[in-house]
């Protein structure tokens, strides 16, 4: 909590103090990848089941933005629309492929995910395959802004709550039966716990932060088709976010936005221009080195051996007092 | 970020105490910042490098002190802002519209560009334009067809390029030309493109003008471009019996369906090609002898060198920087763009960018001043150059030859397209 | 009177004919899909059957394969010729990529090795681009480039030979599996990796070999498929995802139930795209795949 406290106050100062656009624009990108990739981790994560298709709830907010604004709607309506409308699809989704063993859920979440893209490149209420343009707009009415502050603002405040709100999974019964589904399908089952309502609910919560996430991106980009929302692509890079991070971990997802978000913007600054692809080759080999040698990403590592320090250390009191005793 | 920040204040000390050392005289006025949105990396990157090299050509010519006959080339600079040269600052757009948001804001705010210039695909154009709105800069848009972006009602945006309605409608004044030279008998159409936005753009454009000039259209087919088979697709277009098909393709999908066609002897009296997949170095040489006939609309040819002697120059002056590889309809485009904004600085005498805006919309620059086969440069309301068209091409004999407009055709169109060899 | 009635029949029999001829020009182009779809698949499903590995890196080996074909092609050797090289290539690095990286994933978390082939998946494409460009490359001059014409159908020759390399590929491990002595042992680790070793036998080596022999079979697959298509970085992406829904569906670790679910695959995509919409050709697929997944989760042919 303190660490969180902290970096919401480092945020608030970055979004008041500094001028500089640019950097204003990284941190905002690496808020909303962080909260894209908290929210991937509650089901890849928490629940355990690796989903390659979570871009569809981000496009639900994404969508949801674009469609209240050129029906001359509020966006703020877009919140609990495209809220609704993520739960919705994650619970029709969900419902019957959270029982799926392992890679068959992954293979699921492809599927469903490439139904949606190409049902929402055939309709027209949905822009097709020319997407939408948000007109420009001012003011807290209009959730858009000249100036970045105000983004950075919401950012942190969806950062924050969704962070808070992870601490509070970790120590509520969901996240309890969550474990216990994760560590022994079988033994939980027969102490009754039901594995599929119980993921159906993480799920929906999953996809009502993406759907979050996806909101504040329109407002933000002010365009929203599909190849930026709702493509293959934009799941692998969540998914590739959480799991550097480390799966199942509280700041994982953050760790693996500060990670993407220099090596993407880095490497494109230093290397770009030559249109080589250098920036997917390291990026690429440090997935491979981490799953080899540090499969629990890099805060998974951090806290492993925390727990191993601490659990050296407890064990050397408990040799003392034994001792003593 | 930081270590850039050391690096800037390093070089601005060591520029301070050089100065005693510099050359008295006039002082030279600051160079004149045009940012560039390009995507220099992902999968347009080879694409984004010809259109950096296309781009800083033309400031050099403009830097230069070497005549051409095209605006503002060798005349050192710009001479009404005495003689200010221009300076291209690139950022990236990876190829995405947030990137392409932040690469533009990133050059208004930092860099100070009086003016922008990108970004290739449409949907990164849209963004950074936008963002070009928000700050009053003007923008202007070389290479970017989607009819949608000068459709925004936006006011700082220009757009040189014809877009996708205007291909569209070549192909028909095409027919119409050949109505009555060859006296064809064109009535029905087949529409077949990927479903992604270049594909559903022009597929889109070409539907409702097929519906304006009368033609009726016999089947309109949509398809995933990364798809690795096309059997019911050619069955479709078959099943309608079309007398010309209309393809917007990217060359793994255009082989494919060349390949059926051929198979399933789906033969029309042509088939009209929207560039991409068709004019691939690739496509010439997998199809052999299958692509003679094929039409395709091109922007630029360097057959039209008869009206402006410049073309086979600065296409030479663009080998030379890009190993060998010729000017093309992209690369031209982006060459124009920066001379338009040049010209439109120049007569504006001020970096203002009211001033420059207004100076843009008093653009007129006769075609034959330019390198593309159009009638003119200039902007209507909307931002959009209505001086523009494109060219059509036909595969004769392995090569691409211009067949229309007729003056600047280099060879006549074969029609109809010869049979399938078996 | 007559004469128009029987004008009339002539017409409705003529499209008749039609119809039937379009139907059967489907089936068969669905057929020839379906190998095509199986061809990239086996490589994929006998990986899974032995380690409970799902190498989602599984198309960029096809590009790589793709690569190598053409390299060989440039070389003189055209892709018929150049298979068998690039079968042998394939296997290789098969069994350099387990040694060295995924039987470290399998030490792990199960989760290690879902993202370890993912980031294999994309450093594969970023080096393909950064040694070949994104440029589409194609075979000169590809062989089989003729047309096949039957009963009133007509296919592809390539398309043919694709499809009869699907077959005798599918057949060949299929033989190799049930019938060899390795083959028995990548059985019997497939089903109880613990019983295998306590019968002696050596499962990384098993693994390694099974690793190997997956990558060969996408070794032929990419040298055949050059006969009809470009290679680029990205070009494995939609065979892989379709290989990984057939798979699914015919059974993790089935042979005969990869072809038999190829099949099905290539016809509900074909008979989709035209009677649906071609845009809409893959969501009888991917809603075959979630259907069967649910109503039986091991997939068609799949054990456990």
């Amino acid at each position: 909590m303190i660490a969180l406290g902290a970096i919401v106050a480092a945020g608030l100062v970055t979004a008041l103090g500094v001028r500089d656009a640019v950097a204003l624009d990284l941190v905002f990108t690496l808020l909303l990848y962080a909260v894209l990739g908290q929210s991937w981790n509650w089901i890849s994560g928490y629940a355990g089941n690796i989903s390659f298709g979570h871009a569809i709830f981000f496009g639900c907010g994404a969508y949801a933005s674009a469609l209240m604004v050129t029906h001359g709607l509020s966006p703020w309506l877009a919140i609990p629309a495209g809220a609704v409308a993520a739960a919705a699809l994650a619970i029709v989704t969900g419902f019957p492929t959270l029982a799926l063993r392992g890679h068959y859920f992954s293979i699921a979440t492809i599927a469903v995910a490439a139904i949606v893209d190409a049902l929402v490149r055939t309709q027209p209420w949905l822009g097709r395959a020319t997407g939408f343009e948000l007109p420009i707009a001012s003011g807290w009415a209009a959730l858009q802004f000249a100036d970045k502050g105000p983004y950075i603002v919401l950012a942190l405040v969806l950062f924050a709550a969704v962070q808070i709100a992870t601490i509070a999974l970790e120590r509520s019964r969901l996240g309890y039966y969550l474990r216990a589904l994760r560590a022994n399908h079988a033994a939980a089952a027969a102490v009754g716990i039901d594995e599929r309502s119980w993921k159906l609910l993480a799920f929906a919560w999953s996809a009502v932060i993406a759907s979050c996430a996806g909101v504040l991106y329109a407002q933000y980009t002010l365009f929203v088709d599909p190849p930026s929302t709702i493509a293959l692509g934009v799941s692998i890079d969540i998914a590739l976010i959480g799991v550097v991070g480390g799966i199942g971990t509280l700041w994982g997802p953050a760790v693996g936005a500060l990670v993407y978000v220099v090596l993407a913007k880095g490497v494109a600054l230093e290397l770009g221009g030559t249109g080589k692809g250098y920036d997917l080759v390291i990026y690429g080999a440090i997935i491979c080195v981490i799953a080899a040698l540090r499969p629990h990403g890099i805060v998974g590592t951090i806290v492993d051996g925390l727990r191993r320090r601490r659990g050296a250390l407890e064990l050397g009191a408990a040799a003392a007092t034994g001792g003593a005793a | 970020m930081l270590a850039r920040r050391l690096a800037l204040a390093l070089a601005t000390a060591l520029t301070l105490t050089a100065l005693p050392l510099a050359p008295t005289g006039a002082a030279d006025p600051p160079d004149i910042v045009i940012g560039s949105v390009l995507p220099l990396t992902g999968a347009s990157a080879q694409t984004g490098a010809a259109l950096r090299t296309a781009q800083l050509l033309a400031q050099d010519l403009i830097n230069g002190h070497v005549s051409y006959p095209l605006p503002m080339v060798g005349k050192s600079g710009l001479p009404h802002l005495g003689h200010a040269r221009i300076k291209l600052v690139f950022a990236d757009s990876q190829g995405k519209p947030d990137q392409a948001r932040a690469a533009a804001e990133q050059l208004i705010t930092q860099e100070h560009a009086v003016a922008l210039i990108g970004c290739y695909t449409s949907s990164t154009t849209a963004t950074a334009s936008q963002v070009a709105e928000r700050y009053g800069i003007p923008f202007l848009n070389p290479d970017s067809s989607a009819p949608s972006l000068t459709t925004r009602g936006l006011k700082w945006f220009f757009r040189t390029t014809p877009s996708d309605a205007t291909f569209a409608d070549n192909f028909f004044q095409f027919f119409g030309d050949l109505k009555r030279t060859k006296k064809i008998d064109v009535k029905k159409i087949a529409i077949v493109g990927e479903d992604g936005l270049f594909g559903a753009g022009a597929g889109d454009a070409e539907e409702a003008l097929a519906k304006k000039y009368g033609y009726t259209v016999v089947s309109r087919i949509a398809y995933t471009a990364t798809t690795t088979e096309v059997n019911a697709e050619v069955q479709k277009v078959k099943a309608a019996a079309p007398d010309v098909i209309m393809m917007a393709s990217y060359l793994p999908d255009a082989l494919l369906f060349m390949r059926g066609f051929k198979d399933q002897s789906v033969q029309p009296q042509a088939i009209m090609a929207q560039d991409a997949g068709f004019i691939d170095p690739n496509f010439v040489r997998t199809e052999g002898k299958d692509a003679e006939g094929i039409f395709t609309r091109e922007v630029f040819s360097l057959d039209i060198k008869h009206r402006n002697h410049a073309v086979p120059l600065i296409n030479q002056l663009f080998e030379l920087r890009f190993s060998g590889k010729p000017l093309d309809g992209n690369t031209a485009r982006d060459f124009m763009g920066v001379l338009v904004l040049a010209d439109a600085l120049d007569r504006a005498g001020s970096t203002k960018p009211d001033a420059i805006r207004s100076a843009l919309q008093k653009t007129n620059i006769p075609g034959n001043l330019t390198l593309m086969p159009w009638k003119n440069i200039q902007f209507d309301a909307s931002g959009q150059n209505q001086g523009g068209s494109g060219i059509i091409e036909q595969i004769q004999d392995g090569k691409y030859e211009t067949v229309w407009p007729f003056d600047v055709a280099v060879s006549a169109p074969i029609w109809p397209m010869p049979a399938w060899k078996h | 009177m007559a004469v128009r009635c029987r004008g009339e029949r002539a017409d409705l029999a003529d499209a008749g004919v039609e119809a039937l001829t379009t139907f059967a020009q489907l089936l068969v182009g669905g057929l020839l899909t379906g190998l095509v779809f199986a061809l990239v698949a086996v490589g994929l499903t006998l990986v899974y059957g032995v380690m409970d590995v799902v190498n989602f890196a599984h198309g960029e080996f096809l590009m790589l394969a793709m690569y190598a074909t053409l390299g060989l092609a440039l070389l003189g050797l055209g892709p018929l010729l150049g298979l068998p090289l690039a079968v042998i290539a394939m296997f290789l690095f098969g069994i350099i990529v387990y040694r060295v990286f995924v039987r470290r994933l399998l030490a792990g978390p199960p989760e290690a090795t879902v993202f370890g082939t993912f980031g294999l998946l994309v450093l594969m494409q970023g080096l393909a681009q950064a040694v070949f460009s994104s440029d589409f490359l194609s075979v000169p001059n590809p062989p089989f480039a003729g047309t096949i014409r039957f009963a009133g159908l007509a296919v592809s020759q390539a398309s043919v030979v694709e499809g009869c390399g699907a077959l005798i590929l599918t057949a060949l491990l299929f033989a190799f599996v049930e019938y060899t002595e390795t083959g028995r042992a990548m059985r019997a680790v497939a089903e109880d990796r613990i019983a295998a070793t306590l019968m002696g036998i050596d499962v990384q080596r098993i693994n390694g070999l099974a690793f190997g022999i997956g990558a060969a079979c996408v070794g032929a697959a990419g040298a055949l498929l050059m006969l009809s298509y470009p290679v680029y970085p990205t070009a494995g992406v939609p065979f892989a995802l379709t290989a990984f829904v057939v798979v699914a569906l015919g059974g993790f670790g089935s042979i005969s139930g990869a072809l038999v679910a190829a099949l099905l695959v290539g016809m509900l995509e074909v008979f989709g795209g035209f009677y649906l919409s071609p845009e809409l050709k893959l969501v009888p697929v991917y809603l075959a795949y979630l259907v069967v997944v649910l109503v039986r989760p091991q997939g068609l042919l799949g054990r456990r």
